[in-house]
């Protein structure tokens, strides 16, 4: 498919160069993982041990028990899950609409509005905290997981919304038309017609979403309270403790955590590249 | 099928905030945010609080847990916003800004109140004439040794005096088989290193950084000698290496892995070296002290501890929970159950008869003074690092020492009106 | 009547998100300006007194402010110009039909590694690796590059580099699977029509490749700048800014004046001054986007 790397006779020395580059960035990218993995399995001593060694005498895996009998380590899974999941939900549903306003209306404020979605960004989460969280106590919130819900949409729509207008602008209006033609209404053409079409798309914004609602802290914990509402990146940072880490149990969880995130990128790998591509070329 | 899917999450959410908040309360529920209970064996400290629940009917505790890190941000955010736990787990370096904030009430009214008389307390944190804090537990920062790095050097005895420390700390580096003498950890993100690797050096000689409750660090002989000390152990290439970086529990693994033959540190790790490396030899000692002086060595420590918010509608319940904390026999659980030292004069922890190594630490205790000149001043944690950022300066001989104490006494004033 | 209804259309669509963003986002943003304005915020015994400028004042004249300010820049720059090559690179790589479908899933799964972990776990995972004692010394020490441990985040010189490299890391796979898309994108014909003109492969990435991935390459560079100013997890839990603010951003700035001095009027006008940094950089994208679609 790539035409930049198959010129005619310099096939065997290219495709050499290229498995070569493969290799080393995949240790590049892998390595410093398999670390990770492979401490996950050692005892909290050993990962200290040098000369460093891949495999010891106390490979177990005592860590994945660990973390995995104790109800509350479970809890923070079931936690995350949900909220990544219901943030993947409400953002899709509310960027799609706002990206197929900015993609087939002309109206006023248009651009303004557009800068303002990338602005509100633009203020580092750390300083904002004070001030937000007393904005959820203040909407009664506090502790809820729709505070979680609505905090991440915050940080994810923006892209959502500018992937989603780039992705519309790229199906023609004629489809638009046609249903117009039909008597059928704005809404129809958007669920009915663009979002099918669109779903590459929609797969690519749902793993970023789900990614960046997976792994967030800060806010996770200031707005949560009590355990049951809390989320994995607070497990990991709970091992972290006054005097000690628990080395190994915070690697196992953070092998566990991202499991499902490499398994949802796994399957849905084809739809999300294909997604991507469109998207982000007529952002 | 999608939708179906969708809106069974979307149910199953509503029913969790819909149920949480339906919780009804009769009795009062006390809110206790603390970062202790993640530091216990588990279900220990749940053990404690269900026990006061048995003796106070129509009261429960609601444990609020979070990580060390970021107890202290999250204190500060619950007391802007009104969300603030009744009863908090507090570190001495937190209390002046929490009193200047507002946010902590006035132990003192609530004992008169309840007639408690607070002659068992082995320790109050006063401002302005009030008590705001009462450490629950207390961790004191001795020396340990690694008895068979010591050995294998030829030494026989722990040093008692800076001088032995330092030849000790020669002998037993050797940078070739990757073994330190000394470990100092001067992490800019933990700067408490400040407190009990640096600080401490003054205090068990019996020095002060302070002066009228003033900093005091320019023309100091006490200061001056101890970081022209640390300086010298520096140059001789004792100190391990990634000072700089190190936070307090990277410095015990290094302890545990045997590559560090000292180092200034909490009694509570002596469990988890016991644990992480079981067939590693060491002892327990005080900090040395300069040569000659052979008065009461100040002792570095670390508190848990307790304080009830300004803002809590239950401040009679929020002192009994604290007096039964305190009291001799639940402080003496807590303690042993912390490996810590009780808060409570007449609470004796269940290790330091069955345990020798707590046992020579009791002594190490007992015959010094609590000694932690940081507890209770403003905005203490930039102290460290404003004291910690020209320190360093100086260890890599781009200060002088009067250029490095002339700065940090000039940052610090500012904080000190 | 109708006319007036049928403007109203694209506002209703867009209505879920004004009212998120302008409840959870600008009032809280209003709030950080409000307090920037003003003296003793929060943590105080007096009330806040209303200063007018000069917390910007005394923001932009401190040196420890300026050298945050411009070790920010330098890891936004590198970071940014990193993540484009690292991420083009492998986007490449991972493109070619040299290799089966599977083993390039595989491959691909490799490479999204590092965008999967939580900061905070990638702090920890890098400050093992780096560690005097650590894995990377040891290799180092074993192909003999290195004799001496070398103090990756404990010295002054490499602190900066060391965390940029470990952001660099972090971020790059967020631009692999744009270009990854991006390329996909690119039809055949083109290169085809560029080797009947005889054009090599470097005249092809230079004037189809690049060409054709540039609308990515803005938005991509626009998001990572302003993501990578407000990166504060991953530097904060390495070095924390340190050894003396050797790798100190304003990330790490602002939360030390907030929660370490309790300086929130101050720490409120270093947000300010990067969201106007910020701002800056998406006027340029918005103006770009314009110019773009006309």
């Amino acid at each position: 498919m790539n035409k930049v790397v198959t010129q005619p006779g310099s096939t065997s020395w290219v495709r050499f160069l290229v498995i070569v580059g493969l290799v080393l960035g995949a240790l590049f990218a892998g390595l410093p993982v398999l670390w990770m993995l492979v401490s996950s399995f050692k005892s909290n001593t050993e990962i200290f041990a040098y000369p460093p060694r891949l495999f010891d005498e106390s490979f177990s895996f005592q860590a994945y028990t660990a973390v995995l009998t104790d109800p509350q380590k479970v809890r923070y899974f079931v936690n995350s899950y949900l909220v990544s999941g219901l943030v993947t939900l409400c953002t899709l549903v509310v960027g799609i609409m706002a990206g197929f306003s900015f993609s087939r209306y002309n109206f006023r404020f248009k651009r303004v509005l557009n800068l303002l979605i990338i602005g509100v960004q633009s203020v580092p989460p750390i300083t904002l905290m004070i001030p937000y969280f007393g904005l959820i106590v203040a909407l009664q919130l506090y502790n809820t997981y729709w505070a979680l819900i609505l905090t991440y949409m915050v940080f994810t729509l923006p892209y959502a919304i500018i992937m989603m207008t780039g992705y519309f602008n790229t199906l023609p209006r004629e489809l638009d038309e046609a249903v117009m033609i039909d008597g059928g209404s704005s809404s129809i053409i958007l669920w009915r017609i663009l979002v099918p079409i669109s779903l590459p798309g929609i797969v690519s914004v749902g793993v970023y979403t789900f990614m960046l609602a997976w792994n967030e802290f800060l806010f996770a914990l200031t707005l949560t309270r009590t355990n049951d509402m809390r989320t994995v990146p607070i497990g990991i940072q709970l091992l972290m403790g006054q005097h000690s880490f628990e080395w190994n149990q915070m690697m196992a969880m953070s092998v566990l955590g991202s499991l499902p995130v490499l398994i949802l990128f796994l399957l849905f790998q084809r739809y999300f590249i294909a997604g991507m591509a469109v998207g982000s070329i007529k952002g | 099928m999608k939708h179906k899917t969708i809106s069974l999450l979307l149910m199953v959410a509503m029913l969790l905030v819909v149920g949480g908040a339906a919780l009804a309360q009769d009795s009062v529920t006390l809110e206790f945010s603390q970062w202790w209970e993640p530091e216990l064996p588990e279900g220990s400290f749940r053990a404690l609080m269900d026990e006061f629940e048995a003796q106070n009917p129509g009261i429960t505790v609601e444990l609020i847990s979070g990580p060390y890190s970021t107890t202290r941000d999250q204190i500060v955010a619950g007391a802007a916003t009104g969300t603030m736990a009744d009863v908090v787990g507090l570190d001495g370096a937190w209390v002046s800004d929490f009193v200047k904030q507002g946010a902590l009430a006035s132990l003192t009214d609530m004992m008169s109140e309840a007639g408690y008389d607070g002659s068992e307390l082995a320790a109050q944190i006063q401002l302005n004439g009030a008590t705001y804090m009462i450490p629950v537990v207390n961790f004191v920062y001795p020396v340990f040794v690694n008895l068979d790095l010591m050995e294998a050097a030829g030494i026989e005895n722990p040093p008692t005096t800076r001088d032995e420390f330092a030849a000790a700390a020669a002998a037993l580096t050797n940078p070739d088989n990757n073994v330190y003498g000394w470990v100092l950890p001067l992490s800019t993100e933990q700067p408490n290193g400040i407190q009990n690797d640096v600080m401490s050096w003054v205090w068990a000689t019996g020095g002060s950084m302070m002066a009228d409750g003033q900093p005091n660090l320019v023309g100091n002989d006490e200061v001056s000698s101890a970081m022209e000390y640390i300086k010298s152990l520096w140059d001789a290439g004792v100190v391990a290496p990634g000072a700089f970086a190190m936070h307090e529990q990277d410095k015990v693994e290094e302890f545990t892995n045997g590559r560090v033959g000292m180092m200034v540190d909490s009694l509570a790790h002596i469990n988890l070296i016991r644990e992480r490396n079981p067939e590693l030899n060491f002892a327990i000692t005080a900090l040395p002290a300069a040569e000659g002086y052979d008065g009461p060595r100040g002792l570095p420590y670390a508190s848990w501890g307790i304080g009830v918010a300004e803002n809590s509608e239950h401040k009679a319940e929020a002192w009994k929970l604290v007096e039964y904390l305190m009291s001799a026999d639940v402080n003496s659980q807590l303690s042993s159950i912390a490996h810590a030292f009780p808060g409570n004069v007449n609470s004796t922890p269940d290790y330091v008869e069955s345990d020798p190594l707590f046992a020579a630490a009791f002594e190490v205790f007992q015959t010094g003074t609590l000694a932690n000149e940081f507890v209770g001043l403003p905005v203490a944690e930039t102290l460290m690092r404003e004291f910690e950022e020209p320190f360093q300066l100086y260890l890599d001989g781009d200060m002088t020492l009067d250029e490095f104490l002339t700065t940090a006494q000039d940052a610090w004033m500012a904080h000190f009106e | 009547m109708l006319k007036i209804r049928k403007q109203l259309v694209p506002f209703a669509y867009l209505s879920p998100t004004l009212i998120l963003l302008s409840v959870l986002s600008l009032i809280p943003i209003a709030t950080v300006f409000y307090y920037s304005l003003m003296d003793n915020v929060i943590i105080t015994n007096v009330p806040p007194q209303f200063v007018g400028l000069s917390n910007y004042q005394e923001i932009l004249s401190d040196q420890n402010f300026i050298q945050a300010f411009e070790h920010t820049i330098i890891l936004a720059l590198a970071s940014v110009i990193a993540h484009f090559i690292l991420g083009l690179a492998f986007a490449m790589l991972l493109n070619t039909k040299i290799i089966g479908p599977i083993t390039k899933a595989l491959f691909r799964v490799v490479y999204i590694l590092p965008w999967v972990f939580t900061a905070s776990i990638i702090a920890v995972l890098w400050r093992l690796l780096l560690n005097p004692n650590g894995v990377v010394n040891f290799v180092l020490s074993g192909i003999g590059v290195a004799n001496a441990p070398i103090e990756w985040l404990a010295s002054r010189q490499l602190a900066l580099p060391s965390v940029i490299f470990i952001n660099i890391w972090a971020g790059y796979p967020f631009y692999m699977v744009s270009f990854l898309a991006g390329l996909q994108g690119i039809s055949d014909d083109l290169y085809e029509a560029g080797k009947i003109d005889g054009a090599g492969t470097v005249a092809l990435f230079r004037y189809i490749t690049l060409p054709m991935l540039r609308p990515i390459i803005v938005s991509l560079a626009m998001l990572d700048f302003i993501w990578t100013t407000h990166q504060f997890t991953l530097i904060w839990m390495t070095t924390g800014g340190g050894p003396v603010r050797a790798s100190e951003v304003l990330s790490t700035f602002t939360y030390k004046l907030a929660f370490s001095s309790y300086e929130f009027s101050l720490a409120s006008t270093t947000a300010m001054v990067i969201l106007a940094l910020s701002t800056v950089v998406a006027f340029f994208y918005v103006r770009n986007q314009r110019l773009a679609n006309e």
